[in-house]
């Protein structure tokens, strides 16, 4: 076995390594990664200064400093990002000790083994795309090694080139391959990122700080009817409980769920619901939520939970009807609903009264309090002042500029004082439709605060008092690019080239559908989904799965066969085809060339038995012998091998 | 002897194909990709181990196509001495449109692979070296041709039964064996120890050349091996028999007559050739010296 590993096989190797660990930057600690990069760089010096190369020692004194690293950073706990850096790690040490072929084989498969467990991070397409090419760069590696005279472009372009025709045979097992259930081992999954998104209680100001985030939430695709922009809330946590300041969830949000069953009107909104990771396992429902399915529940607040792990993407059913009665409002959720941190201020109640809270019936009063609103120069804004002491107070009588979170509880708190029940709900607004994809995408940004209000007959009553001040935030969805761009949140009028924005949201909304699919078909394809599919194409069973899968593998491995080693045509030259016509017409006489005798054998042959013919043809094949066989010959023998075969008219 | 030209085309049939522990060290790491597609319930990681597999299959074919359409045929074994290396000549002949890329020819384990690549309508030739230590036929072990190509996963091969054998003469006495006398003519014989002196000029060293005559002078100067060449014994006659040869063993003995054929040729001397049953007839030239050295080959 050749042993010589070339200058430029460790080239490819060492940059398809550096390419495959590079997206790593982003999840494994620094000094881990650090460490890594010490290490290759220092491999890819001694490409050139083989003497700056670590010894032994010095190379076990390296091991021993990776290993302290890893425990140091991950304190031995084991799951992904352990793993992941021990892969790393490995990877980087391996790299300095590459004396045989056998050591490039066992770094490019760790480098795969690294390369796949960035996918435990990313899934998008982007990420995907950019393994595949490197891949191709590491498996241009192997064919590095593997072929001799192979240049390293030629090399990337083959390995892409197998890489092309595997994937017919890469989709086939992707659609069948039974996907298990995996075991839900709780020390491999690791612990939440800290992920944006509502939080489980409320201050004024807290959604305020979602205002700029284009992450996306949720998306929804409808069968059928979709809901109009200003019918889109999307129900999440209910707030009952103030301090004052900060508002929190009830404790026994189930006591009322097995009493009373919500009335629905009007017809359904029939919709699948794509929840993005979550740190919280709210699902946000389109109000109000009717049917759904396990694992979905619903809370007394009707806000629908799951109770399965809400870290990973999940899709739900789901059917919501926007016109409802809640029905009667229990004891404690009436005394609940009524909560005052403290006795209100005078200002607060002389305001109440002046709005007609003690007098009129709620509907007048809401409204009124809306026109208050409207009409006394209350803005609407991102970035409201800093309200720290009696925030309801100071942003009702002094800012009087606020988000929707303030908007939402200085009205519940004006209900209470007027001694109507009322709380927050906080939860998403709005959402783009994308018309490639046909489907609702909810954004961090489109994070909402409104107030619901008991009222006799009808039960909870959705009220937005944001509506009352920038009624475009509930009519025209929030414009997020604008938000991005600016870093302000403002509704009108656009400040970048409406054309820009244009062009900006079609892209925005074509690659959002792409990215849907992406999600949809691959990244969510798990085993419900891959049962619903197969059973579609009539495929149901694990059995009869598995027989496709066979089936297809062969099918498919059959047709390449048949492409790959069908009889490759020789390239005949001319000297040869005047030969063979020379031989087809000895053949006439039964005088037939096997097919692996020499051209002289033949032509012993013919003459033994049949010397006169023996005779004519012996020219033909010394003619032939020559311009095959000698390097550089004559030029005019192939002038006289066709003369001479024209003129062989062999006679038995 | 010689051997007729035989070519051997490689087609899929007789190409047999295994995986190589690379290979299996590769589905290995296909299996902890999908262990891993498990655990992280990851369709992405799935999706890299299955593109994984998909080329471990693929590979196979191109394995076997890396081969298919080589036609190999093997020419001429000249023979030689007997510890000296035997070659034998193959031609690898690629009519297709395709480059092939190292491909693989070895005799067996122990000894070194050799690796070529063969461009497209090209040929390369190749000498496989085989170790003589017997004087007679030496059956040439039929080599195998093999390719990794393209990744290392798979390895395929064919032995080729080119089924070539040569002549191996026996090794020529390394002893300080002079010529037989010969008692038809003392005069004669001294001709020819005179006609040794007869020198002419140098000719650089050959297998085969005898030692006594190597110009030393020369080798010690750094110039390389040369022999000296002498003329004038053109009209001496002597006879080499077995008879004559005196040494332990019949292997010995037949070396020393090996040495006698070479330095008598080499001298340009006429001489008779007998053993045990077979007598040559004085004579002089290569066909003359090789008829002799056969028949010290096959005795």
């Amino acid at each position: 076995m050749e042993q010589i590993i070339n200058q430029r096989t460790l080239i490819f190797l060492l940059s398809s390594i550096g390419l495959i660990t590079l997206p790593h930057a982003f999840h494994v600690p620094v000094p881990i990664i650090s460490f890594f990069f010490v290490l290759l760089i220092w491999r890819a010096i001694g490409i050139w200064r083989p003497a700056y190369l670590p010894n032994q020692f010095l190379v076990f004194l390296l091991l021993l400093s990776g290993i302290a690293l890893l425990v140091i950073m991950h304190q031995g706990v084991f799951g992904r990002d352990a793993g992941t850096a021990i892969f790393v790690t490995a990877l980087g040490l391996k790299l300095l000790e590459i004396k045989t072929q056998r050591d490039l084989y066992l770094i490019t498969y760790l480098a795969f083994i690294v390369a796949a467990s960035q996918f435990l991070y990313v899934q998008n397409i982007l990420m995907a795309g950019y393994t595949l090419l490197v891949c191709i760069s590491l498996l241009g590696t192997l064919l590095c090694i593997n072929s001799g005279s192979l240049g390293n472009w030629q090399s990337l372009k083959v390995a892409g080139k197998l890489l092309a025709q595997a994937l017919p045979l890469t989709i086939i097992l992707f659609i069948f391959f039974p996907r298990l259930e995996a075991p839900h081992w709780s020390f491999l999954q690791e612990d939440n990122k800290a992920m944006t998104g509502l939080s489980d209680t409320l201050e004024p100001g807290s959604i305020s700080q979602l205002g700029l985030s284009g992450e996306r939430v949720f998306r929804a695709k409808f069968s059928g009817a979709i809901p109009p922009n200003e019918q889109r809330y999307w129900r999440g946590p209910v707030f009952s409980y103030t301090d004052g300041k900060k508002w929190e969830q009830t404790k026994n949000t189930y006591f009322k769920r097995y009493l009373d069953k919500i009335k629905f009107f009007g017809d359904a909104y029939q919709y699948k619901i794509l929840m993005e990771p979550q740190s919280k396992n709210w699902v946000f429902a389109l109000e109000m939520p009717a049917a759904f399915e396990w694992p979905l529940y619903e809370n007394g607040h009707h806000q629908l939970l799951t109770s399965e792990s809400p870290n990973k993407r999940a899709e739900y059913d789901i059917s919501s009807y926007v016109n409802y009665n809640t029905g009667y409002i229990t004891k404690t959720e009436l005394s609940e609903n009524l909560q005052l941190p403290k006795p209100p201020e005078s200002r607060v109640k002389d305001l109440v009264k002046q709005l007609g809270g003690f007098t009129e019936k709620p509907e007048t009063y809401i409204n009124h309090l809306f026109l208050h609103f409207r009409q006394n120069k209350f803005y609407y804004t991102l970035m409201p002042p800093l309200m720290a002491e009696n925030p309801i107070e100071t942003f009702l009588f002094d800012t009087r500029a606020g988000f929707c979170g303030h908007y939402a509880t200085a009205f519940v708190y004006l209900m209470r004082v007027a001694r109507i029940p009322a709380r927050v709900v906080s939860g998403y607004q709005g959402g783009e439709y994308n018309e490639t994809g046909g489907f609702i995408e909810v954004r961090q940004a489109n994070a909402h605060a409104w107030a619901e209000v008991w009222l006799s007959g009808k039960g909870w009553v959705r009220y937005d008092p944001t509506t009352a001040v920038a009624p475009e935030r509930v009519e025209q969805d929030v414009n997020i690019e604008q938000q991005i761009a600016n870093n302000v949140v403002s509704f009108a009028p656009v400040q970048l080239d409406s054309q820009t924005l244009f062009l900006l949201k079609r892209a925005r909304n074509l690659w959002s559908s792409v990215d849907y699919s992406w999600q949809r078909w691959i990244v969510n394809y798990d085993r419900q989904n891959q049962a619903s599919f197969l059973s579609k194409l009539g495929i149901s069973g694990f059995k009869k799965m598995f027989y496709w899968l066979l089936g297809l593998l062969a099918a498919v491995i059959f047709v390449f066969a048949l492409m790959l080693l069908r009889k490759q045509k020789t390239v005949l030259d001319v000297a040869q085809i005047y030969y063979l016509q020379a031989c087809a017409k000895l053949a006439k006489l039964g005088l037939i060339r096997a097919e692996n005798e020499g051209a002289n054998d033949f032509l012993v042959r013919v003459t033994e038995q049949q010397p006169q013919v023996g005779l004519a043809f012996t020219q033909i094949t010394r003619l032939y012998v020559s311009l095959r066989y000698t390097k550089e010959p004559a030029p005019e023998c192939l002038d006289q091998l066709q003369t001479a075969v024209s003129g062989f008219h062999p006679k038995g | 002897m010689s051997s007729a030209s035989k070519s051997i085309a490689l087609n899929y049939r007789n190409i047999y194909i295994l995986p190589t522990r690379r290979g299996l060290g590769f589905v290995m790491l296909i299996a902890l990709l999908l262990l891993i597609a498990f655990i992280y319930n990851n369709n992405l990681v799935y999706l890299l181990s299955f593109l994984l597999a998909s080329l471990f299959f693929i590979t196979i074919l191109h394995t076997v196509k890396s081969l298919q359409g080589l036609v190999i045929s093997k020419g001429h074994s000249e023979p030689v001495f007997a510890g000296e290396f035997a070659s034998s000549k193959i031609t690898l002949n690629n009519p297709t449109p395709i480059e092939r890329y190292s491909v693989q020819v070895g005799i067996n384990k122990h000894m070194a692979l050799q690796t070529i690549d063969i461009p497209a309508q090209q040929k390369q030739r190749l000498n496989l070296a085989y170790k003589t230590d017997k004087r007679g036929w030496l059956v040439m072990a039929n080599p195998v041709i093999s390719s990794c190509y393209p990744f290392g996963l798979f390895r395929a091969w064919q032995r080729l039964n080119l089924d070539s054998k040569v002549l191996v003469y026996p090794m020529p006495s390394m002893q300080d064996c002079p010529l037989p006398e010969n008692n038809q003519g003392q005069e004669q014989l001294g001709n020819a120890q005179k006609g040794q002196d007869d020198f002419y000029g140098l000719q650089s060293y050959q297998t085969g050349d005898s030692i006594r005559h190597i110009h030393w002078r020369a080798f010690a100067k750094g110039q390389g091996l040369f022999t000296r060449q002498y003329s004038g014994a053109q009209s001496a006659e002597i006879w080499l028999d077995y008879e004559q040869a005196m040494a332990a063993s019949q292997e010995e003995r037949l070396s020393i007559m090996c040495r006698w054929v070479l330095d008598a040729d080499e001298a340009g001397m006429t001489y008779g050739f007998r053993l045990a049953g077979l007598i040559l007839e004085p004579n002089q030239g290569e066909a003359h010296s090789k008829k002799c050295l056969e028949a010290l080959a096959l005795f």
